[in-house]
């Protein structure tokens, strides 16, 4: 055997994977070629040396992680087993996710939501006022109480339908005599003109003595016009 | 031959006795069993990060691989067929997730250099507290070898390294090394002779017998 072969089976020799026969020819050989044999005895100590390398100590670290990794998976590996024990797993994944994003605005719109509260409910009655959004929120016509004077030359109140006050848009009934006012914004009648049968001794107490609450545009007084409307009587009546 | 006969006999009673026990405990691990998971981690870990940190010779790196072999296990034991024996599965995964790790180690950190952390600061505490039953000088030289074979280890072929590493420090079979190298029996046997030669030559007669301690005298100050 030549030197350079026996040095190729001095691997499979100490692996135990020469045939017998080949073994033999093998050691014969060592025992006679020093060289060979420092070889061998190099490789020797070279495995002896590896071997005492095959444990080197586990980070503890190391091991907590794993055990901690391991937990998980059983965990994961359970959740999925089943269908229902999958649909568990996943419900309390969203569940879970919903919860960590609501939970940081939870505080501050809860701590919200009750400051405008409590500043909305500080405010509203000085906040409170008649809103009416119908025709008249934006205009009003004036409105007033007849007055008459009586015999002694005091102002009395006139009965309840004799004359009346009624707005421009309500028509003036066939047998009345009426009169149209412009009333000021200080309630003052400024003007007038017998819209209607003729000027009766009540309509002029009317024109001349009447106060009225002013029309209003967007709730300032305003001037405009009013009736007043006298319904004649049968029996009074001028022909 | 007689004894060798009952040699052969107890082998392959251990063998079937082994491949009992992974077939036992991968049906345990299939049913999240908890002790399975246990069981596992008490018998491999330990193997598979020698073996990582072997083959990458860098603790960090070899922890962050036995981490992802047991994940990959974990998460791939329902696709264990029984083929190979679970050591034999778990040490491929290893071998190719330490072959991961140093192709990208290679691509994006070769340049890097540790600033203020020296080789001794970085091993472990329990590496560094001496072992009482030995001598400090058996200590200091199994040390010394240590950091040699280590070196030499990094500068041989990767190819030849994990041949070497299976066979002399994690102890597997030439049929097992084939089997997590996923090559012929002959490939293995032409890696391990390579790789002993290859080492050979890197530690240089360095691994000769034990230097004798030399006295060296001074004279007195």
């Amino acid at each position: 055997m030549s030197c350079e072969h026996v040095q190729e089976l001095i691997s499979p020799l100490l692996d135990r994977r020469l045939a017998a026969g080949e073994r033999e020819k093998m050691l014969a050989h060592l025992q006679v070629c020093r060289k060979c044999d420092e070889h061998l005895e190099a490789i020797q100590n070279q495995r002896k040396a590896l071997r005492r390398m095959d444990c080197a100590p586990v980070p503890a670290g190391l091991t907590a992680q794993l055990r901690v990794m391991a937990s998980h998976e059983r965990e994961r590996h359970l959740s999925r087993a089943t269908l229902a024990a999958r649909f568990r797993y996943w419900s309390g994944r969203m569940e879970l996710m919903v919860d960590n994003l609501m939970r940081p605005f939870a505080l501050p719109f809860a701590g919200g939501l009750l400051s405008a509260l409590v500043i909305f409910s500080v405010l509203v009655p000085s906040l409170s006022f008649h809103h009416n959004f119908g025709d008249e929120a934006f205009f009003t016509s004036p409105d007033g109480e007849v007055v008459l004077v009586d015999s002694r030359g005091g102002y009395v109140q006139a009965g309840y339908l004799d004359p009346r006050i009624l707005p421009l848009n309500i028509a003036i009934p066939d047998n009345s005599n009426a009169v149209t006012l412009t009333v000021d914004e200080n309630g003052k009648v400024c003007d007038w003109y017998v819209s209607r049968g003729q000027l009766t001794p009540e309509l002029l107490n009317v024109v001349m003595f009447s106060q009225f609450k002013p029309a209003t545009n967007f709730g300032l007084p305003t001037a405009a016009k009013v009736n007043a409307v006298q319904q004649v009587l049968p029996g009074r009546m001028r022909s | 031959m007689a004894t060798s006969i009952l040699d052969l006999n107890s082998e392959q009673t251990a063998e079937a006795s082994a491949e009992g026990d992974d077939l036992r405990l991968v049906e345990a691990l299939r049913q999240a069993s908890e002790q399975a998971y246990e069981e596992l981690l008490s018998r491999f870990q330990q193997p598979v990060y020698t073996l990582a940190l072997r083959l990458l010779n860098d603790q960090s790196e070899a922890s962050d691989v036995v981490q992802e072999v047991f994940l990959k296990v974990f998460r791939n034991i329902g696709n264990f067929r029984g083929q190979s024996t679970l050591k034999t599965w778990i040490y491929r995964i290893t071998v190719n997730e330490a072959h991961n790790t140093r192709r990208w180690f290679f691509r994006h950190r070769r340049r890097e250099v540790e600033l203020d952390t020296s080789l001794e600061d970085a091993r472990n505490w329990k590496e560094i507290i001496p072992d009482r039953s030995r001598s400090p000088f058996e200590e200091a030289f199994d040390h010394e070898q240590h950091l040699m074979i280590e070196a030499a280890l990094e500068k041989i072929n990767p190819i030849f390294r994990d041949a070497v590493v299976l066979r002399d420090i994690t102890d597997l079979s030439y049929e097992e090394i084939a089997e997590v190298l996923g090559v012929s029996l002959g490939t293995v046997k032409s890696r391990i002779l390579r790789g002993r030669e290859a080492l050979r030559d890197e530690l240089a007669g360095s691994l000769n017998a034990r230097p004798a301690l030399r006295l060296v005298p001074k004279t007195a100050e």
